[in-house]
């Protein structure tokens, strides 16, 4: 019995131990309560978002119509195909489609998303007046000035805004941390060299070059990620430099290249994982200063092209409409919430990879 | 150390050179440039000029025109020899003439700095004088109610874009649908000479407001953040115990000794403070509709003005490359433990 509980706590020790630096500070951003729920309500509303079809857009999920089931997220149907009356011309309307089934209450059926506007349709033929269209319970943030629902613009341009983020973000990490891990392990002529190619390439005015760029090709999706990329990998080659300097000249790494190892095995085995602590805590940073570059890029019009759901671009309308406030206000509420959160969470990561525990003396 | 800074002070000239031969070269690559511009102008003068002439034609124009015009702006000579040609300019310090203006380059500039100069400067006072103070505060109460109501006040604001923030200004207090407190924008009223003394400083600080708060907001957390922390970092060294146990009142720690060493990254960022002349960003101009630098730069880029555009370049660059420097030698002097080479 005694002896039983020994190995127990034995046990208990050694898994104690075991507990890696990285699970520590995991569990140190758990108890930070405000980065951890932004954390959790990021992620769920970013992986949500790719599914958004599903809960926001035009396209009815499920038609019933003469005893056969449609799929419309998957096919497109004609109007004609689903006896549509009004309007019957071009693609199907199902909002139109459940009106009328119910009217006619033949056993037909349309199951509409929750909110059943999409991002690029003109509803200039449903509404009444002029658009913009103030804010009422069926256009939650009304309509902009194509008529086009701001609510489900928005919500798609969460999705658009966050992945261009991301992916200009990995990107600009990947080069940047590439670049400064050279310059700051080889030192020397390699660095005198590099640093004045990236003195040179940071103090490029970089909208500049995107305006100019944009002005000859027409920008989409890809070549934007390409052109911020370029200019976005800098700032890390500066945190990278100096961590590789201060850690190769640590026992550690001595000890590695006595031992024999490739440069290759003592930069990446070695020093980088070492030296990751600023990248990790500069991510969600650097993100939110991604997401400012895109809605400033769509503010001036030289962003993502035209029917693209962006918020930069729906605050320029605002703009212009001065009189139609939810132009303006809601995408900077939206953009004001994202931001905040990911701002949080950066900051509990910060936190929580920070190794100083200040204490006051006094 | 002085070999060290005169080292960094020669190598501005290489970098320089490279900064103003890429965009150079960029620029050359863009449609729509100065000389397709002023052809197009004489076709649609042309056009206007014999109201039932030739419509489309892009013959219309003799080839010698053509020459002529390129003569005039310098394309019938390769791009390395125009790059010399602009660099032996500047070195006289001839910017060129632009092109939509009709005026020396540095005279247009030079116009917008009072703007610029204005903004920035009443930017970058208030930032110091209240972030500072505000940092050193939150350091002190660190973890009462003021530090986190004052912290998440913060981050909301470093989660605002300064022009998106300009924006809802405008639209809640510019007299849209909600509120007419503060005017559009523009940087001073239109009767502005018609004004008594008094009623010039009220208009100055009427336009002035929502701006500068635009500008503020961004680095509004950064500053007062980094005082926070330089300030909590140095509390608990050992030479504020030394401090407290030989019998100092807590004001003369604080003041005396943890601020000194605390302000020390902060101060290096007034090197940058040169960079105040060419102050404004262009966003926020925009939105504001405030004539400045920033603008004139956008403006000069959408108009293919190139002689601005390098013109801008040159400036901004030579003030963020000295402005680096000037950086580093604060920081020498501020902290003596500080030795380059």
């Amino acid at each position: 019995m005694s002896e039983n509980k020994n190995t127990e706590i034995k046990e208990e020790t050694v898994k104690k131990v075991s507990v890696s630096i990285l699970q520590k500070r995991w569990r140190k951003f758990k108890t930070l309560k405000r980065g951890y729920i932004s954390f959790l309500v990021i992620v769920t509303a970013f992986l949500l978002s790719f599914i958004l079809p599903l809960f926001v857009g035009k396209s009815a999920l499920l038609v019933h119509y003469n005893g056969s089931y449609y799929f419309p997220l998957f096919n497109t149907y004609q109007a004609t195909d689903l006896g549509q009356t009004r309007d019957p011309y071009g693609e199907a309307n199902y909002r139109f489609l459940k009106k009328q089934y119910s009217e006619e209450n033949q056993g037909n059926w349309v199951l509409m998303p929750f909110y059943p506007f999409g991002p690029n349709e003109n509803l200039l033929n449903e509404l009444e007046g002029n658009p913009p269209h103030p804010p009422s319970a069926e256009h939650w943030a009304g309509t902009d000035d194509r008529g086009r629902d701001v609510f489900a613009r928005l919500l798609y341009g969460f999705n658009i805004g966050l992945s261009f983020a991301l992916v200009v973000t990995f990107f600009s990490y990947i080069i940047g941390i590439a670049i400064g891990a050279l310059l700051g392990f080889y030192g020397g002529k390699v660095d005198i060299l590099g640093q004045r190619f990236i003195e040179i390439w940071g103090t490029l005015p970089f909208l500049y070059v995107i305006i100019i760029i944009s002005s000859i090709i027409n920008p989409n999706f890809l070549l934007l990620v390409v052109i911020l990329t370029l200019f976005n990998w800098i700032g890390m080659t500066y945190y990278m430099r100096g961590e590789f300097y201060r850690e190769k000249a640590r026992d550690y790494v001595a000890a590695a290249v006595s031992m024999g190892a490739k440069n290759r095995i003592v930069i990446f085995k070695h020093i980088l994982p070492n030296s990751l602590t600023p990248v990790i805590s500069y991510a969600p940073f650097a993100i939110v200063a991604n997401i400012f570059s895109l809605v400033s890029l769509d503010f001036l019009g030289f962003g993502l092209p035209a029917p693209t759901p962006s918020w930069g671009q729906l605050m320029q309308q605002g703009l212009t409409n001065i009189d139609y406030w939810w132009l303006i206000m809601t995408p900077l509420i939206a953009m004001f919430l994202t931001l905040l959160m990911i701002t949080f969470i950066g900051e509990a990561i910060r936190e929580a990879f920070d190794p100083k525990v200040y204490s006051r003396l006094r | 150390m002085t070999s060290y800074f005169i080292r960094r002070f020669l190598l501005i000239i290489p970098t320089f050179l490279g900064i103003t031969l890429v965009t150079f070269l960029i620029l050359q690559f863009v449609p729509g440039g100065p000389l397709e511009t002023a052809l197009m102008q004489m076709r649609t003068g042309g056009q206007q000029g014999s109201e039932a002439g030739s419509t489309g034609t892009t013959q219309g124009i003799p080839q010698e025109a053509i020459e002529e015009l390129k003569r005039f702006y310098g394309f019938d000579k390769p791009i390395y020899e125009r790059y010399a040609i602009w660099i032996g300019n500047l070195v006289k310090l001839d910017l060129g003439t632009s092109y939509k203006y009709n005026e020396p380059v540095w005279d247009v500039i030079t116009e917008r700095f009072p703007v610029s100069i204005y903004f920035g400067l009443v930017g970058f006072l208030l930032t110091y004088i209240v972030c500072v103070p505000l940092g050193v505060y939150k350091a002190v109460k660190n973890g009462s109610a003021f530090d986190f109501v004052s912290s998440a006040l913060v981050f909301i604001g470093y989660s605002i874009p300064g022009f998106a923030f300009g924006a809802m200004m405008l639209v809640l207090f510019g007299g849209g649908s909600f509120w007419d407190v503060f005017p559009l924008g523009g940087f001073r009223s239109e009767d502005w000479d018609n004004l008594s003394f008094m009623g010039k400083i009220w208009d100055q600080i009427h336009h002035t407001f929502l701006p500068v708060m635009s500008y503020m907001i961004g680095s509004f957390a950064t500053l007062t953040i980094l005082t926070k922390n330089s300030v909590i970092e140095n509390l608990s060294q050992d030479y504020i115990r030394t401090a407290y146990s030989k019998g100092l009142s807590e004001k003369k720690v604080i003041f005396g000794h943890a601020l000194r060493n605390s302000l020390i990254p902060i101060s290096t960022g007034l090197g940058h403070a040169i960079s105040l002349v060419l102050a404004g960003s262009f966003l926020i101009e925009k939105v504001f509709n405030i004539n400045g630098m920033g603008l004139l730069g956008y403006q000069s880029i959408l108009d293919r003005d190139y002689p601005v555009v390098m013109g801008i370049l040159v400036i901004s660059t030579l003030l963020l490359l000295i402005g680096n420097i000037l950086s580093d030698i604060l920081y020498a002097i501020v902290d003596p433990r500080i030795r380059f080479k």
